[in-house]
């Protein structure tokens, strides 16, 4: 009977209930659609780093602080054991898509075969070309971007790269590499005075390299220059098959990938060749801290120097994204429950003023003060309940309507546009979670009406007109 | 007489406006006899109805006892006081007070829910109360879609549906038209008759006054003989 005499008072004053019971909605359907569009950042964000990153990987110990500034000293001893060991891992095996390696290096690329004498430094990167072709396919979440298969590094014997436009564009290689938005450099007056003199053997290199005028349709050959191991410079030719875009401007104006063999050759040349990272992509993101236990344990059982590092520690962008789309969900999750609060109070005040002699009637008749207080919070819970879920209908209606539109955006980390999509708030954290949490804010605008009408006295509620 | 039903003793009650105190009710002292009808009658402003909300026990004394059905009301906690009304008490109120959102059904059934009464044991006494008000066919009828006299007999209907000690009306017939309010009245007092319950009336209505087994007047908060 409570219940039905609940529903029927939310009824009575029809206009009211509803206006309230659709501020409730919007405040859901603005949760869900905002959540929906968070969700989608974060897993677009996640499939784009464990795409090209995986989600853990293995370094020399002291590399993850150190190493980028001299990569060559953190090579890991060994690593093809390593590798073998954690393939054959039954735990490991079963939550592994991909593992791989990768060198890491730093030098100055040079184009002298263009005739520009452009050079620049450079953070390159060794990688087995199929590896990084499966890595791509990952797409746990149905969020990420789709590559197209490309060949460029899939021979691991060639000296073929591939290179940031912004290296592109320094080393003047946008118009052979027909890369658009990619101007040539400006002309530079040349210095006053004598120049520099060039070291012999880098001018009998040049001198070599220049030979006669580049064709135009043939791929650009640029010089890559590091140091040795040992210390020693060691220089070997790159073919750029193309330009890779980063999100990232700084690493865009550095950025070279080629083949691990060639990385190798050059950090190494004819000693020990090494790696400086183990890559792993898992099959699933939610198996990431079993795995990275189980692999922590492994090179604890084999007293190995190395150190695991999972994507989020690697990409602290990642984090830093999801802690401000946080945030603003929070103060998001915060207005509409104020407006809420204050919407549900006014409503439910009005009602408790408009059944004063009501209240006085069934008290009279023997309820008590706390059946009083149950109506009412019992009605502010429907009202919330009501509206709350006309707001999840209305949300998953706006989610389809908006994947269904056709809209584009970059979204934080990638280089080109892709679909607006929201992910459907199924998540139950976010669909349960603000289905209660407005349900309650209701119930709690509801207590202090609800208070004030079990309070009142009975002789002077049935005065009240 | 038999224990009576109602035993106020020295009863008094005022009413504080800020600084003013206004006496509504001054040391009174009465026996209401079980199972007759009783008439409280006084002008306008005599205290009539809050010697009936004492009785009835929505309102308290500043001093003196009051017993109904040999409790000592005042002894009483809120919820176990509320709880005796709901189980002792019955009201009929001067301008109905049906609850606008029940049908007649759901409003006589009201008060058994608060008894706990089981679902089928309501149903058939509150079938058997609309029938004996005469609005069998109005159960599912909303208050606002009853005229001023079947609202009133929907009101007897649930202050008698639970079988009370004690039915209380105050003014029961001050909003009705004379052959209604004559209707009414004679419905109560076949009510109280049939049901073998004390009622007791405050009222104006000297049709009222004739029908009285026990008839106190009250003036300036006092009785007068």
């Amino acid at each position: 009977m409570m219940v039905r005499l609940a529903v029927r008072n939310i009824f009575r004053n029809r206009r009211r209930s509803l206006m309230t019971a659709a501020l409730v909605a919007m405040g859901s359907l603005a949760l869900l659609v905002f959540g929906g569009f968070v969700t989608n950042i974060f897993a677009g964000l996640e499939t784009g780093i464990v795409q090209n990153g995986g989600h853990l990987t293995v370094y020399r110990s002291g590399y993850f602080l150190f190493g980028p500034g001299n990569p060559a000293a953190y090579g890991i001893d060994d690593h093809e054991t390593l590798m073998h060991e954690i393939e054959a891992d039954p735990v490991l095996h079963g939550m592994t898509r991909v593992i791989t390696t990768s060198q890491s290096l730093v030098g100055i690329a040079g184009n002298f075969s263009g005739g520009t004498s452009a050079s620049k430094t450079f953070f390159g990167v060794g990688l087995i070309g199929a590896d990084r072709e499966r890595m791509h396919t990952w797409n746990d979440y149905g969020a990420g971007r789709v590559y197209p298969p490309d060949d460029r590094l899939l021979d691991p014997t060639a000296a073929r790269g591939v290179i940031g436009r912004g290296v592109a564009r320094m080393l003047g290689l946008c118009a052979q590499l027909h890369v658009p938005n990619c101007p040539a450099p400006e002309a530079r007056p040349a210095p006053e005075g004598a120049a520099a003199p060039l070291d012999p053997g880098l001018a009998e290199l040049a001198l070599g390299e220049q030979g006669p005028a580049p064709d135009a349709n043939a791929a650009p050959r640029i010089d890559l220059l590091s140091a040795t191991a040992n210390g020693a410079p060691n220089i070997v030719g790159l073919e750029v098959a193309g330009v890779d875009i980063q999100s990232v401007k700084e690493i865009d104006d550095n950025y070279i990938a080629m083949p691990l063999a060639l990385a190798q050759q050059l950090v190494y040349g004819r000693g020990t060749h090494k790696v400086t990272a183990i890559t792993l992509q898992l099959t699933h993101t939610a198996d990431l801290p079993a795995a990275r236990a189980r692999l922590t344990a492994l090179i604890a059982e084999k007293q190995l120097p190395l150190e695991v590092r999972d994507f989020k520690e690697m990409n602290p962008f990642f984090t830093q994204v999801v802690g401000m789309f946080s945030v603003i969900f929070l103060f998001l999750t915060i207005i509409m429950g104020v407006i809420v609060l204050f919407a549900v109070v006014n409503t439910m005040t009005m009602n408790v003023m408009e059944r004063t002699n009501e209240i006085g009637t069934v008290r009279a008749m023997g309820v008590r003060r706390s059946g009083i207080r149950r109506l009412f919070l019992l009605e502010g819970a429907l009202l919330g309940g009501m509206g709350a879920t006309f707001g999840v209908v209305l949300a998953f209606l706006a989610i389809w309507a908006i994947n269904h539109g056709g809209f584009v955006w970059t979204p934080p980390g990638n280089t080109d546009p892709v679909p607006f999509l929201l992910a459907w708030p199924t998540r139950p954290g976010l669909l349960f979670g603000s289905w209660f949490g407005l349900v309650l804010v209701a119930t709690l605008a509801t207590v202090p009406p609800s208070n004030r009408a079990a309070k009142s006295r009975i002789v002077d509620a049935l005065r009240h007109v | 007489m038999k224990d009576p039903v109602v035993r106020l003793q020295h009863v008094a009650r005022a009413y504080r406006t800020g600084a003013v105190t206004i006496p509504a009710i001054r040391d009174i002292s009465l026996d209401i006899a079980p199972r007759v009808f009783t008439v409280i009658v006084g002008p306008s402003g005599s205290g009539k109805t809050t010697l009936l909300n004492m009785v009835g026990c929505i309102d308290l004394p500043d001093s003196g006892q009051i017993a109904v059905s040999g409790q000592d009301v005042l002894a009483l906690s809120d919820n176990t006081l509320a709880d005796f009304r709901a189980r002792h008490i019955g009201y009929v109120f001067q301008a109905f007070n049906l609850i606008p959102v029940l049908s007649a059904f759901e409003n006589v059934e009201y008060p058994l829910l608060l008894l706990d009464i089981p679902a089928a044991e309501r149903r058939r006494k509150v079938l058997a109360m609309l029938a004996a008000v005469g609005l069998e066919a109005q159960a599912n009828q909303r208050p606002n879609e009853l005229s001023g006299g079947q609202k009133q007999r929907v009101a007897i209907a649930r202050a008698l549906v639970k079988e009370p000690a004690l039915v209380l009306a105050d003014e029961p017939t001050a909003n009705l038209d004379s052959v209604t309010g004559a209707a009414i009245i004679a419905l109560m007092r076949q009510m109280q008759e049939s049901f073998h319950t004390s009622f007791i009336f405050s009222t104006h209505d000297e049709r009222l006054m004739k029908e009285a087994d026990q008839t106190f007047t009250i003036r300036d908060g006092m009785l007068v003989p």
